[in-house]
């Protein structure tokens, strides 16, 4: 048995993916590629495979992270992972594997880069931005079952780029994930149209980038 | 495998346009209409292109086997690109309105409209509204009357067929029975220049009707290949949570246990087997193809399958903890079936005793008696089952109240032996569904037991079942529009398109079926809902089902003399009428 940590973006179709369905498809691609999942004890025996940090059902993302146990001794190589490209549909494409031994690891995100296209008067959107950008605080309400909680968004992006285009604008900010959580991309863009008076519907939507503890940066 | 990937890890060309994204950012369950499926196909610059649609939501719709058929066939043995389509939850469709985005392929992201030949598979009445809502959707006329040149032609097939009637006007051609032999003669016809010479060469094939443009009935079409061909090896694996998730093959075609109210058992006639070898070989290629760690039998009767117990044993040994989905249980057998293969298998299991007393089930020629579903219960719960699915009918031609108490006893007998052989841990629940009497069976002509028999029948069930059953019945309104449907005949389309104009959408689901919108459908129009009987057997109008109707008529006076009629495939031609030249039953030796 072995943890290996498997890098994989999520592109095109597979950003409509849920992260249940982005988990049950390296699960399939490992079970089509004869890649053995190690599955855990007890009656309903489940895959031992986490995604550490989900990505929003929408999102693309160019650098992913899944964490799989490998139940037989199959190399972590090249041909291992030619095999699992293989196996894999459009919109899942895993680019490394990385074998780290028998000590199951945790990965954490410490930071993760967003960029997305926000539809409406661009002008408007920017003027935001500079907003948010300038302003101390900008704190928010989350409601979810569990209670509604205020959340400073400025404490987890400190600040925002902003492109304008023709009726558009691109945004790209930078999440910090801290012990006590993080602000979710969809908050900051709310944020933002609210002030700019446009949809808060934002395309395009792709994670360029996740800073991990303990974990090897891309190279 | 994945020709066209682009480089890691680098950006995937823009894979959804624009105008589409921006609608998706906005609807429950995106992926619905993305695609990125394992096994889907690509080829782009193939002509013709032809779409594939089967008229319900995607988690319903991916997994149907007759297109995961077509789709393989088209795309791996003609020249022609077969992508699919299926129909938009509303939250969806209202949007595309607003944003004037016609409908798309999951393949391609090209609007359905652009494509050759059109192709819906017809599972039931209830879905013939989202047929209007795709075609509208698309931007297609609804009418074929009113379609020209560029639009394609749109073309039916699948069990509803047995009556094209109610959707007659909508269609340009309908395709009777089992498609594989004529895929590749219905891609030639595709080639002629004009939409005219495209339709003539169609309605040429044979199995096609094609309204007011056919001469005679389309005769069902059986595929006689099915043993020796392999099922379907690289089917469409669904990346988000579908209704079926699992390997299938199909390992036989028809079913001749001769259940007298049974539409697939007389249309999907005669029974044809694959043999055992190749459904091992084909599960060990599909366990690899999908990444499933479950194979699943298909056929109507599974366990009517001659080599049903090799095979699953031998595919059982293919990979370490492998599943195989235990098909339904015949009660005659069930205790053996336990005994022989289903030793091992545990949660639930659905037996269908169909009705209530001995006398009905010997009418509708289920021969099942009180001893062997005591017997079958029996073994269920002793194999180490902790749930029993008892499914039944009411409203079944000839049947009395007694009949319909009867259900109640049986839910009581078995939570009796649940008790006893549970002891507390197994559960009893019924499922009671209203019968709906088919085009090409013996009861086609009899009547539907209407509104107020059924409700007041599932009263009575509701009332004589002992408490701690669950029972579920199916929504009576819905079973009424069905049943006017089912042998609606010519003219029965207005009903579809006026319903349809009212908002109807989705009616097989209970949560969006509104009985008012046909209800006002059926004032507009005159049709009355729910009427006991059709004059006459309009659908043979328009398709043979290889049916000699003196068999159909003999086994309905046999059902009204409580007489059973023997399964074929046991030894005993009942004359029904199928096979004759080429058509034969298929069976393992
Ligand atoms: S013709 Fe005879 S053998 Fe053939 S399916 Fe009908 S009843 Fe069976």
């Amino acid at each position: 048995m072995s943890w290996w940590l498997v890098s994989f973006a999520r592109r095109g179709p597979g950003r409509y993916l849920s992260h249940l369905d982005t988990a049950r498809v390296v699960q399939r691609t490992f079970a089509r590629a004869r890649v053995p999942i190690a599955l855990s004890q007890g009656m309903r025996p489940k895959p031992r495979l986490s995604l550490p940090l989900p990505l929003p059902v929408g999102a693309e993302g160019g650098d992913e992270l899944a964490v799989v146990e490998v139940a037989d001794g199959t190399p972590a190589d090249a041909a291992t992972l030619e095999a699992l490209r293989a196996a894999s549909p459009v919109g899942f494409e895993p680019f490394r594997i990385v074998d780290v031994g028998e000590r199951r690891v945790r990965p954490q995100a410490r930071a993760a880069t967003y960029a997305c296209v926000l539809d409406g008067d661009a002008g408007a959107v920017v003027a935001a931005v500079e907003r948010y950008n300038t302003t101390k605080d900008a704190v928010r309400e989350r409601v979810s079952p569990k209670g509604t909680r205020r959340l400073d968004l400025k404490e987890y992006a400190g600040s925002i780029t902003a492109t304008p285009g023709d009726g558009e604008t691109r945004l790209e900010f930078t999440i910090r994930h801290r012990s006590d959580g993080s602000a979710r991309p969809q908050e900051l863009v709310d944020l933002i149209a609210d002030w700019a008076q446009v949809e808060p519907t934002m395309r395009g939507l792709e994670r360029l980038r996740v800073v991990w503890k303990d974990v090897p940066p891309a190279g | 495998m994945n020709e066209s990937r682009p480089g890691f890890p680098g950006r995937s060309r823009d894979w959804v346009p624009d105008e589409v994204a921006r609608l998706l950012a906005r609807v429950a369950r995106p992926g619905r209409y993305a695609g990125g499926e394992f096994n889907t196909r690509s080829k782009p610059g193939a002509t013709p292109r032809i779409v594939l649609s089967y008229p319900d939501v995607y988690e319903i719709g991916v997994s149907n086997p007759a297109l995961q058929i077509l789709y393989s066939r088209i795309n791996d043995a003609t020249p022609a690109a077969a992508e699919r389509s299926y129909c938009p939850w509303p939250d969806l469709a209202d949007l595309m309105r607003v944003a004037g985005v016609p409908l798309w392929t999951l393949e391609t992201f090209a609007p359905v409209p652009d494509c050759a030949l059109w192709g819906f598979t017809l599972p039931h009445e209830l879905c013939y509204t989202n047929v209007l809502e795709m075609l509208d959707l698309a931007g297609v006329p609804l009418h074929a009357a009113e379609r020209d040149g560029e639009d394609p032609i749109v073309l039916g097939g699948g069990p509803a067929v047995a009556n094209p009637w109610p959707l007659a006007p909508f269609f340009d051609a309908f395709f009777a029975g089992e498609v594989e032999d004529h895929v590749e003669a219905l891609v030639v016809a595709l080639g002629e220049e004009s939409r005219e010479g495209r339709l003539r060469a169609l309605a040429a094939v044979p199995g096609v009707w094609a309204p007011g443009r056919s001469e005679r009935p389309a005769q069902r079409q059986v595929f006689m290949g099915f043993s020796a061909s392999e099922p379907v090896l690289r089917p469409v694996v669904p990346v988000l949570e579908a209704v079926h998730d699992r390997a299938v093959i199909e390992v036989m075609r028809g079913c001749t246990a001769g259940c007298r109210f049974c539409q697939a058992g007389m249309w999907y006639r005669p029974v044809r087997e694959r043999p055992v070898e190749m459904v091992v070989a084909s599960a060990d290629r599909l366990l690899d193809e999908t990444g499933c760690d479950e194979v699943s039998l298909l056929s109507l009767s599974s366990c009517d399958y001659s080599g049903v117990a090799e095979a699953l044993t031998r595919i059982r040994g293919l990979r370490p903890g492998l599943r195989v989905s235990l098909p339904s249980l015949r009660i005659d057998s069930a205790a053996e079936s336990l005994a022989r293969f289903a030793a091992g298998q545990r949660g639930s299991l659905t037996l269908a005793p169909e009705a209530g007393t001995q006398a009905l089930r010997d009418a509708i020629n289920k021969g099942v008696d009180e001893q062997q579903f005591t017997e079958a219960v029996r073994a269920t719960f002793e194999g180490g089952f902790t749930g029993l699915k008892l499914y039944f009918m009411i409203g079944l031609p000839g049947e009395t109240d007694d009949d319909v108490l009867g259900i109640a006893g049986m839910a009581a007998e078995a939570t009796r032996l649940a008790k006893e052989i549970g002891r507390g841990r197994a559960r009893v629940s019924v499922s009671v569904s209203s019968y709906v009497p088919k085009a090409h069976t013996p009861f086609e002509l009899e009547p539907f037991a209407g509104e107020e028999t059924l409700r007041r029948r599932q009263q009575l069930v509701r009332e004589a079942t002992p408490r701690g059953v669950r029972v579920a019945f199916h929504d009576v309104a819905a079973s009424v529009v069905e049943a006017t449907l089912a042998r609606g005949g010519p003219g029965s389309d207005r009903l579809v398109e006026e319903a349809w104009r009212r908002g109807a959408r989705f009616d097989g689901w209970s949560e969006r079926f509104d009985v008012r919108r046909w209800e006002e459908a059926a004032m507009v129009t005159g049709i009355v809902l729910g009427e006991p009987s059709p004059e006459r057997a309009s659908w043979r109008d328009a398709v043979d089902a290889r049916l000699d109707t003196r068999f159909l008529d003999e086994e309905l006076e046999r059902s009204r003399a409580h007489e059973r009629t023997d399964d074929c495939r046991d030894g005993t031609c009942a004359a029904c009428g199928v096979c004759a030249g080429e058509v034969g039953m298929d069976l393992l030796a």
